[in-house]
């Protein structure tokens, strides 16, 4: 199985790049960007070839991973396509509702796979609560109280922050994982969207929303709050996370998927720092790609929930412009 | 100064725990039933009224503990008879309620307290502290939830009846209403869901709600009763553009009670975790209304935050029953 990368822009790619090396049968044959310089000291760093996204297409690899910044999702998804090459795209699968369409549509006339890089999927506690819903031990789910809460992501790359390049702010960066999420566990499509938005932390540093608040209903009238916002200071013990309380007929259950820490002091920092111990899920999200790849058959997570959860957050900056919630069509 | 308490449950009883520390002299007793009161007038060697209208005449202050939807009736009378008045949250059922009494109250020259015991508790207080002194900076999202089961009571169980105590919403959820407000400023608009709204009959409840706030800052408000008895929880999390504040109660409570159970004894499987404190929020609010009422002292709570309170209570009903946006008017004028 021959593998590559297209683009840095996504700092998760050297992680990736990390976890390709563990599989089993898989060469990570190259890797391409569009910042040369980076790309290529990237590239001798993980001693991997460097190329041109054309020549790397051109090398026919099994498939490519896109990391490159929202915006040019639809672009390299493209070109992939063209090339009659997989593709495991980084979320939000694009920027707009029909760059989104577009990437789906690509991928399914050119025959190829389209997995969106959702991980949370792959994560062992939502897997757990997930198996436990399918089983039916929680009855009717009513309603989530969600968080997906990060500190400003602008330290690791730049972009991140930048309206024109990631699409957004905050709402751009974290409502499709809960979104994607709850689909997935409910079964259900978003109904309706309402969002509110301010720009109080970081207000002098970047030109986004970096507060987001939403409540969205699904079809089947279970409901939804989720806080977006980069609220984490800088100096918090982790980057952010994922937290849900869903209350059913039996209860509530409560999550928090990145809890699996052990709590480290060290002289080194001067404050506490929190380090994950838990599953890796871009691992298994990686493994499912190539097995997906492997067998011939539909990724776990395709192209059309990636569109599904633009699709809600393209609704919610809507709302946020309105004051109004936003019915979705269909 | 003579106090009359009206309503004997756990809100009378516990009110009553604050005024026996203070100076003033719990006079009087009202309860639905004489049966009921007979507990309470024992401990304080307190004389039982057979109605609220009686028991006016014989005191200063009228205390009043009874259920959210008899709150107008009792303060507008209160207030005709010029007593101050101390007044258990939700203000009232409603704002045009709400709004009445204030004036009424206003009018007559009588104190209305809002007994939103909130403010008093140490930890929400000493959080409100840190944000009124710039050490958060500015609030970007606050964060508040507050969770139990349903509320039980042997008999006539009013505050699972909408009508009269307003639901999860109004009864459970205000606390943080007010709290943000406290936090935030005034709202300027109120978006909510609640699952009793569309699932009338399902076994819990739990309320959601998204306040917009004249100052920019968003708050998110959640409200649970969906939990096994004895769970209760509370969080805040308010998050500003120099800082962050977190509290927690489950992982705050300083005792953590993993006992064996004794043969034959029928307590729970898993007790509370405890969070003493030397005094009671109860009774600090009480002996703060004490001083208040004896002196003119300020106190932390206003008949207008009360007033607030409800009303984005009722707008958060509104939003959760026609599933729109509302906006929160100026709050009617009230001459000060």
């Amino acid at each position: 199985m021959r593998i590559g990368i297209m683009s840095f822009a996504h700092h998760h790619a050297e992680a990736y790049i990390r976890i390709l090396s563990t599989i089993p049968d898989v060469e990570l044959i190259g890797v391409s960007d569009d910042d040369h310089q980076r790309g290529r000291s990237i590239a001798q760093e993980n001693v991997v070839p460097y190329f041109f996204y054309e020549d790397l297409l051109y090398s026919k690899p099994d498939g490519v991973i896109i990391c490159s910044e929202n915006s040019k999702h639809r672009l390299m998804a493209e070109m992939a396509a063209d090339a009659k090459v997989n593709v495991l795209c980084e979320k939000p699968l694009a920027t707009s509702v029909s760059d989104a369409r577009a990437v789906v549509t690509a991928c399914e006339r050119a025959g190829v796979l389209l997995m969106t890089a959702f991980p949370m999927r792959f994560s062992a506690p939502l897997l757990e609560v997930k198996a436990r819903i399918d089983e039916g031990d929680f009855g009717q789910v009513y309603c989530f109280k969600a968080t997906n809460q990060g500190e400003l992501p602008g330290k690791h790359r730049e972009w991140f922050v930048d309206k024109e390049l990631a699409g957004g702010g905050a709402l751009m960066d974290h409502t499709v994982h809960l979104v994607d999420i709850m689909r997935w566990y409910l079964n259900s499509e978003v109904h309706e969207v309402y969002a509110q938005t301010n720009q109080i932390f970081h207000a002098d540093e970047v030109d986004v929303e970096t507060g987001g608040l939403e409540l969205i209903t699904f079809q089947n009238g279970t409901f939804a709050t989720i806080d977006a916002s980069w609220s984490r200071p800088p100096y918090w013990p982790t980057w952010g996370g994922l937290t849900f309380e869903m209350v059913t007929e039996r209860g509530a259950v409560v999550l928090d998927a990145f809890r699996q820490n052990l709590t480290v002091y060290s002289h080194a920092w001067q404050r506490a720092n929190f380090i994950y111990w838990g599953s890796d899920s871009n691992q298994a999200m990686l493994n499912e790609f190539v097995t997906a790849i492997r067998e011939d058959r539909s990724p776990a997570v395709t192209g059309w929930d990636g569109y599904r959860a633009v699709e809600v957050t393209i609704a919610a900056y809507e709302s946020a412009e309105s004051g109004l919630p936003v019915r979705l069509e269909g | 100064m003579k106090i009359g308490i009206a309503g004997v449950g756990f809100m009378g009883t516990t009110h009553a725990e604050g005024w026996a520390e203070t100076g003033a002299e719990i006079a009087a007793i009202v309860a639905e039933t004489e049966e009921e009161a007979k507990p309470l007038a024992a401990k304080y060697g307190v004389s039982i009224y057979n109605d609220f209208t009686s028991m006016l005449p014989d005191v200063d202050v009228v205390d009043i503990c009874t259920p959210t939807h008899l709150h107008y009736e009792m303060v507008m009378e209160a207030a005709a008879a010029r007593k101050d008045v101390v007044c258990e949250k939700p203000l009232a059922r409603t704002v045009d309620q709400a709004q009445e009494m204030v004036t009424a109250c206003q009018e007559a020259g009588v104190k209305l307290l809002v007994a939103h015991v909130l403010r008093f508790f140490p930890e929400y207080a000493l959080a409100q502290a840190a944000v009124a002194d710039g050490q958060i900076g500015k609030p970007g999202v606050v964060r508040l939830s507050r969770g139990s089961y349903r509320p039980k009571k042997p008999v006539g169980n009013w505050f699972l009846d909408e009508g009269k105590s307003g639901g999860i919403l109004m009864d459970l959820m205000i606390h943080d209403f007010d709290y943000a407000r406290w936090i935030a400023g005034d709202v300027e608009s109120v978006y909510a869901k609640r699952i009793s709204a569309t699932n009338p009959d399902a076994p819990v409840d739990y309320g959601l709600a998204i306040l917009k706030h004249k100052s920019g800052t968003l708050s998110h408000i959640a409200g649970a009763w969906a939990y096994p008895p004895p769970a209760f929880r509370t969080h805040i999390e308010i998050a500003g553009d120099a800082g962050l504040i977190e509290f927690e109660s489950d992982t705050t409570a300083p005792i953590q009670y993993l006992l064996l159970k004794t043969a034959g004894e029928d307590s729970p499987d898993v007790a509370l975790p405890s969070s003493p404190v030397s005094e009671s929020p109860y009774v600090t609010q009480i002996k703060e209304f004490y001083w208040t009422l004896l002196e003119g002292r300020p106190t932390r709570i206003t008949a207008l935050d009360g007033m607030a309170a409800v009303q984005i209570a009722q707008a958060a009903i509104e939003s959760a029953n026609t599933g729109g946006v509302v906006e929160l008017g100026s709050l009617p004028e009230v001459r000060s």
